[in-house]
Parts: structure tokens; sequence; C-alpha cells
């Protein structure tokens, strides 16, 4: 078990997961930021292309990550759906275009405006998750601490991010086994011989040993913790934190300049308020 | 040459804030430095509490009043904090897996100077170098989860070993071990000692498993108080150790039982060193008047797994398997951990079902049975009763079995009767289960199976970390169950002490596969086996090769012996 799904417990060897956890921590807040401020095509198509290469050079399990990709597709495109079924005509504000190319009804109509402006808003929204992705499938839950506490979060916050990754697995072993022993004294766990309230019930019934088992735990994972002088001192250094390499600087490089061009573009913004018709590139 | 003090107890007096009494009582205890000192006594003597006052969690992490003084390498602890004492004691909890808070190996040996903001470059050589001294080094990139318990504990080890720790603090070591890697704890727990000249300090009640390697003071605690500060050859030669309710050495029940008194001079403390050259005589002539001839009885099958073969995805739980179970059969199933035995128990309730060959009951495949069904015939304990308690009220708990089922409010109130008095609960059935202590909760949770009236009970670890007394309590029950009621009862175990004194036959699995299906005295005399599956000689064996008897017979004679004197107690 060296994985959690999609979830890595130690270092893989692609380019991307060799980076330091700082690295990685800052460049997905810059990104998502970059992500966040526009709807410009020439600024977010890029993106999407890099985080899907991203993605496929850290030769994930396919199988592993296809149903999380379905179902986030699906939810975003009816996540736009809903939107033109809310407002047929919310890409006016944005393009001021209503060239209708499908009317339904007097109501429902597809216009080239609000066509492209949900086509951007889905691409947009699938750059954040693709990119969300790739950071999520290359770190490690100790970087991923190890980078928060270089972003100035307290290492606290870290360190329950830390545990909770892992004592995932051991919480699911001890619910196998009291599911099993409570199957073995009459629960009916199969979905399609149970209504749906009785499986409730039921459930409340593994939960119930779950939860008092785990709380011995934590009395014990927590002097554990104390023994070994964690919260001793301000600052905890980390040993799944690599030095800086030759990547890394590159990496660094790349963050700072998205930074600069982030606050120029946002900063801009303010100053001159953008005609929002500006990333119409199409026509 | 005399010795400085590193732990010094005065007149000391501990009450933790949430309990009325004092749980240490007028402690005065001296620990010098190098000694290798074992604090041994039974489950809720204050062993723990004395050790959270070395460590420091108490007063820092369990409030509670202090009366007297304890000082550590020369330090009273209520002025230090847990900081400054983690640096001179370095504490091995019994629950490894709870300690292991890094996500690898190599993460959880550098824990501790990670909270010392100690630059990487710096931690790496250090790891290493504790990794090694452990014997783990080959291991660092390893999550915990395929790790063992001994590996595990070997990373806790080497996780506070960094800053040359003056006091090794262990915590039932043995605990979570299956025999073969408890010996390997020790010994290694022996060498580091002699290697880094520190002091150790082991908390366990497993005296002889502890006595592997020597031991240079027991420290015996009851109720709070020390009553015996001796070396383990004083104490072993008084009878206090059978009176406090700690388990004798097998060896020396088998001399005591042959009427050899043992003296101080015989060096009673180790079964290998042992002066028994006086006592030759009187053990064989004994051991070989012990009539172990039993009636032929005829045999009732009732569980038969033919040729079973189990996998979970690619990895192989269990290959061609076959044993068979009779009626009121009492059967030790052994082996280590992911041998296949908690697959084997799991495959017999249904839960798995086998990919080749079959399973019956009565004669019966299980294949035209639910889970349910076989729920009713067959019954599982957990280990850990807390995994099975859902309801608040005895009754509640016993009763929910057979509600699940949907059976008449009669039958059910008829079966928690009958079942709530075979177990002694049926005063206490309205209870809150919270109340209750260890032992009565593994009760309930064995009424709550018996409910159901199975044929046949499992029991995964009955008696997992109970100290003698409990595991008694609930050793001797469960053979009532079995011989007043004619429940067959299979206990999945490590404890050998358990497979002789409590059972007939063992079934031993190593890698999927059944190696040896035997009586006990057989398959503990048979090397191979005991090797295969992480077993280790009783001494017993020990014993009866050094006096020159057959292994096999003495070991035969001794069990018969020592039941028939239980029985005759009884």
């Amino acid at each position: 078990m060296k994985n959690l799904n999609i979830i890595n417990l130690t270092k893989g060897e692609t380019f991307l997961h060799q980076l330091s956890g700082t690295t990685k921590v800052r460049l997905f807040a810059t990104l998502m930021l970059y992500v966040m401020m526009s709807f410009d095509l020439p600024i977010i198509l890029p993106l999407f292309i890099f985080s899907i290469i991203g993605i496929i050079s850290l030769k994930p399990s396919w199988k592993v990550i296809k149903p999380l990709v379905i179902f986030v597709v699906a939810i975003n495109i009816l996540n736009v759906v809903l939107y033109w079924l809310a407002n047929p005509l919310c890409g006016l504000e944005y393009t001021g275009d209503q060239t209708i190319l499908f009317a339904y009804t007097d109501y429902l109509v597809v216009t080239k405006g609000t066509l492209w402006f949900l086509t951007i808003r889905l691409l947009k929204m699938l750059t954040a998750f693709s990119t969300s992705l790739a950071f999520i499938m290359s770190i490690t839950p100790s970087e991923l601490a190890a980078g928060l506490t270089s972003l100035g979060f307290p290492y606290k916050l870290g360190s329950i991010v830390e545990i909770a990754f892992r004592y995932i697995p051991d919480i699911s072993r001890d619910y196998e086994n009291i599911a099993v022993s409570m199957q073995c004294r009459g629960l009916e766990l199969d979905a399609k011989k149970t209504k749906p309230i009785e499986r409730l019930k039921q459930m409340i019934l593994i939960l119930i040993p779950l939860i008092v088992t785990s709380f011995d735990r934590v009395g014990n994972i927590s002097n554990a913790m104390d023994l070994r002088g964690f919260g001793k001192g301000k600052k905890r250094s980390y040993y799944s934190e690599y030095p800086e390499r030759k990547n890394d600087k590159i990496f660094k490089l790349i963050y700072c300049l998205i930074t600069i061009f982030c606050a120029y573009y946002i900063i801009s913004g303010i100053i001159t308020p953008r005609d929002p018709k500006m990333w119409l590139y199409w026509r | 040459m005399s010795k400085s003090p590193i732990v010094e107890f005065k007149d000391f007096t501990f009450r933790y804030s949430t309990q009325r009494e004092p749980t240490l009582k007028n402690i005065n205890l001296t620990i010098y430095e190098g000694e290798k000192v074992l604090i041994l006594g039974p489950s809720g003597c204050g062993k723990s509490t004395l050790a959270n006052c070395i460590n420091g969690l108490i007063p820092f992490s369990y409030p509670g009043e202090i009366q007297g003084s304890c000082k550590i390498a020369g330090n009273e602890t209520s002025n230090s904090s847990i900081f400054n004492l983690s640096a001179v004691v370095g504490t091995v909890l019994q629950d490894s897996d709870a300690q292991f808070v890094g996500l690898s190996v190599g993460g959880d040996i550098a824990y501790a100077l990670e909270n010392d903001n100690m630059p990487r470059e710096e931690m790496l050589p250090r790891v290493l170098n504790s990794a090694t001294l452990v014997g783990m080094h080959e291991f660092l990139e390893h999550v915990p989860y395929n790790l063992s318990g001994g590996q595990k504990q070997r990373v806790s080890l080497a996780g506070i070993m960094h800053d040359h720790v003056k006091i090794l603090l262990f915590d039932e070591p043995l605990a979570a071990l299956d025999p073969q890697m408890g010996n390997q704890a020790i010994d290694l727990i022996d060498q580091i000692q002699k290697n880094n000249n520190c002091t150790v300090i082991i908390i366990e009640h497993r005296l002889e498993d502890v006595l592997y390697r020597p031991v240079d003071r027991i420290i015996l605690l009851e109720d709070g108080q020390i009553v015996a500060d001796m070396t383990p050859n004083e104490l072993l030669c008084s009878n206090i150790i059978v009176e406090k309710g700690i388990r004798e050495p097998l060896y020396l029940q088998a001399l005591k039982m042959a009427g050899c008194n043992v003296t101080i001079e015989d060096n009673p403390c180790n079964v290998f060193n042992m002066n028994l050259e006086k006592y030759k005589d009187q053990l064989i002539s004994y051991y070989s008047s012990v009539d172990t001839s039993k009636p032929e009885e005829d045999k009732e099958v009732v569980l038969e797994v033919k040729n079973v073969d189990f996998s979970y995805d690619k990895f192989k739980a269990l290959d061609d398997v076959s044993f068979t179970i009779n009626k009121a059969d009492k059967i030790a199933i052994v082996g280590k951990n992911g041998a296949g035995k908690s697959t084997a128990a799991k495959l017999i309730c249904g839960i798995l079902r086998p990919d080749k060959g079959e399973v019956l009951i009565d004669g019966v495949n299980y294949l035209n049975y639910s889970i349910k069904e076989i729920g009713q015939r067959i019954g599982y304990v957990m280990q850990n009763p807390n995994q099975m308690l859902v309801k608040d009220i005895i009754k509640d708990e016993v009763s929910l079995g057979l509600v699940l089922n949907n059976k008449s409010e009669a039958e059910i109130e008829k079966n928690i009767e009958a079942a709530l008095k075979k177990c002694d609960l049926w005063p206490m059935r309205n209870w809150p289960v919270s109340v209750v202590s260890y032992g009565q909760r593994k009760r309930v949770t064995i009424a709550s199976i018996l409910a159901m009236n199975p044929e046949i009970i499992i029991l995964d670890e009955p008696t997992a970390g109970q100290d003698y007394r409990v595991y008694t309590e609930i050793m001797s029950f469960l053979e009532s169950l079995n011989r007043d009621f004619g429940i067959t009862i299979l206990f999945i175990t490590h404890d050998m002490h358990l497979a002789i004194e409590y059972t007939d036959r063992a079934i031993v699995f190593a890698d999927g596969q059944c190696i040896g299906d035997d009586s006990v005295f057989r398959i503990l005399s048979d090397n191979d086996i005991i090797e295969q599956a992480n077993l280790k000689q009783t001494s017993l064996y020990s014993l009866a090769t050094r006096i020159g008897l057959e292994p096999e017979k003495f070991i035969e004679s001794f069990i018969v012996a020592e039941r028939r004197k239980r029985h005759e107690k009884s």
C-alpha cells in the first residue's frame, strides 16, 4: 500500500514529483491566482495545456483518476447548463453579442455570446481542476506540510494534514473489521436488500465502535508526539523536504514571473478598468 | 564502583485530577545509571502511571496532584518540561501503530529532529545511524502499512535514540508481537543497553518473556504501591508472584509441580543456565508417572475445509488449505501475522468465500447459506471488545444479533437470558456497557455471540494485552462453555501458553498454507514448524532437553498434569 488512490505517501520518480514541497505549493498558489484573475482565453488556454502535460508526465494510474475526472467534468457541464437555463442571455453582459444561433422557445435561446462565455467558463473551471489534480498527484502530505509552512502558515496546520493522511488507512482497516463482525451478527450491508433508511441506521452501528476506537488512538498519538518534542520551537524542519535543486530554481523564476504578471494584470485592471469585451479574440 | 542514581522517587504520591484516590502511593524507588529494571504488575497496578511520571507525560499531559519528589537525572520533574525530559528519557509506547506518526520509516525516525528544527543535511546521517542500530536501514523509504509490529517497534526505538538518551523506557514492548519477534525485541533491547550503556526500564507483565535476557532488578507493583524490589532470582523463589497475579514461568511451574523446591543458588531466572542437576531425577520420575492415555472418543465432524484457495487481487492468502473441526474441539490457530489465520477465520464465517475448494458445515456446502445464516451457526468474537460494542445497555447489546435476524420477541428474551446466565452477566443485564471492566466487556461480546446459539465460536486473540488475572478469568470461562455446553471453540492466537493450557489441537499457518495440524505438544516439539510459523520453543522444551527427556512426551505429561491440577482446584 504505497499510495492512497491519487495521493502519494512517498515521493515519486517523475520530474514534477522530484520538485521540493515548497516549490510545488508556491507554484500551485500562483497558478490558482493566475487562472482566477481573468476570463482571457490567451491566458487560460496555455495553462490548461501545460497542466494536462503535467498530469501525463506524472504517469498516473488512469484507472484510479478516471472516475474522478468523469465526475468533475460532468459536474462542471451540469453547472454550465444550469447557468444557461437560469439566464440564457448571460453572455450578453460580457460579450455584448446576442446573435441567436438556436431558439427553442422565446426564453430558451442560444446566442453566440452566451455560448462563447460559457465555453470559456467551462475551460476555466477545468483548468483549475486539472492544475489541482496535477498538484495533488505530485505532492506527498509531508511535502504539503513543509510547503504550507514555507508560505507562512503555522506548522501545526501542516501537521494536522500529515497526521490525517497517516491514519486514514488505519481507520479504514478498523472500519472493515467492524463491518465484518457486524455482518456475522446479521447486519445486512447489501444495498439491494435494504431500504436507504435502514442502511443509514446500520451504518451508525458500525460508526459508533469506529469512533470509540479512534478516540482511544488519538490520545496515544498525541502522547507520542509530545514525547518527541512536537510543538517545542517556533519553527520545524522537514525530513522529506529536499533542499532546493536546479529545477526548483528554474521554477522559482517561473512562479516569480507569473506573480509579477498577475500583479501587473490585476493592478492595471483596477487603475484603468478593462473593457469587458477585450478578451473577445474570436472576432 | 558506586553508581549515581538517575531516577529517584521519594515518598511520591500521585493522583489524577479526574480520580479521587491516588494511583501511586508513597513510592520510594531509586534506579541507578546503567541498570536494567523490570517493572512488573497486573493491569491497573499503576505501572503505566509510574512510567508516565518518568517520561514527563505526568504532570505535563495528564494533570494531577503530586506529593513528594521525583528526580530524573538530578532534576525535579515538576520543575522541568516534557521537552527537557524527552532529551533524557526515550519512551517506546505500547501501541507502536499510534507511535508511528511519520509517513515513512525515515520520516518517523526523523520526527524528533524535525521538531528541533534541525537542517535536513544534518538529519540524514543521524537518521541512517539510528536506523542502522535497530537494523531498519534498508527500509527508510517504506510506508508504515506494510511493516510488521516488530519492525514498527524498531522504528519507534530508533526515533528516540538520537540524543544519546540516558534512559530507555519501554511500555509493554511485547504486547503486539508474536513469540519470535518478542524474543528478538528483548534481544535488541539487551544489545542496545550494552552498546550504549544506558539505563533500561521495561514495563511488562510477561515475566518469562522478559527474562529471556538478564535483568538486574524487578520492581513489583500492586495497587499503586511497591510490594517487592528484588533480583529476579529472589523474586522467582518467593511465592509473591503467584500471589500477586503474575504468571510464573512455565519451567518453574513444571519444577514446582514435580515438588522441587527451587532456591536462589540454582539461578532460576533462566532455564538455560539454571542448575538442574539435583532436580533431574525428581522431574523424570514425576513426569514419567503421569498417565497420559486418553479414552478414545467418537468425534462428530461439524466443519470441514477442503482444498481451499483464496486470493486478494494477486496475493494468494490461502493455498490448498484443508482441515476438519469436530464437535466440542478446542483448537488454537497459530502462525505469524499475514500467514493466513485471519483470512481462514473470515472464510469460515462466510465473509470471504473460497476461490477454489469447499467448506462444509455439517456436511453441507456452505455456499448454500448466506452470511447471516452462517453467522447463526458460527460466531466471531473480535480481539478488541470496543470494536464490537454498539449499544449502551448490556442487554441490548446481547440481543442485537437476534433483533437483526428478525427473531420473535419471545425467542429473543429466552436466548438472551440463557446467554447472559452462561456468562454470569444476568444480574448486570441493565448496566451500561461503559461502566464494566475490560474482562466483563469481553464477556458481553461473547454473550452477544452466544445468544445466537452458535455451534462454533472463533475468538481472535481473546486475551491480548491482558494480565494474568483477567487472562485466567476469560480462559476458564471459555473452558467452562466448552465443557458444559459442548461449544466448539477456535482461538486465533500468538500465545503459546494459552495453546498449551487451554487447547487440544493446533492448526499452524505459514505463508497461506496449513503446515501443521496436530496436538499442541507435538506441534511445540517440531522445530521446523516452530521456525516457519514464527513461534518459539517453550521453556518446557528446553527443560526437557536439558534433563534428557523426550520433549514431546514431557510437554504432553506436563499438560495432562497441569490440567488435572487445575480441575482439582476448581
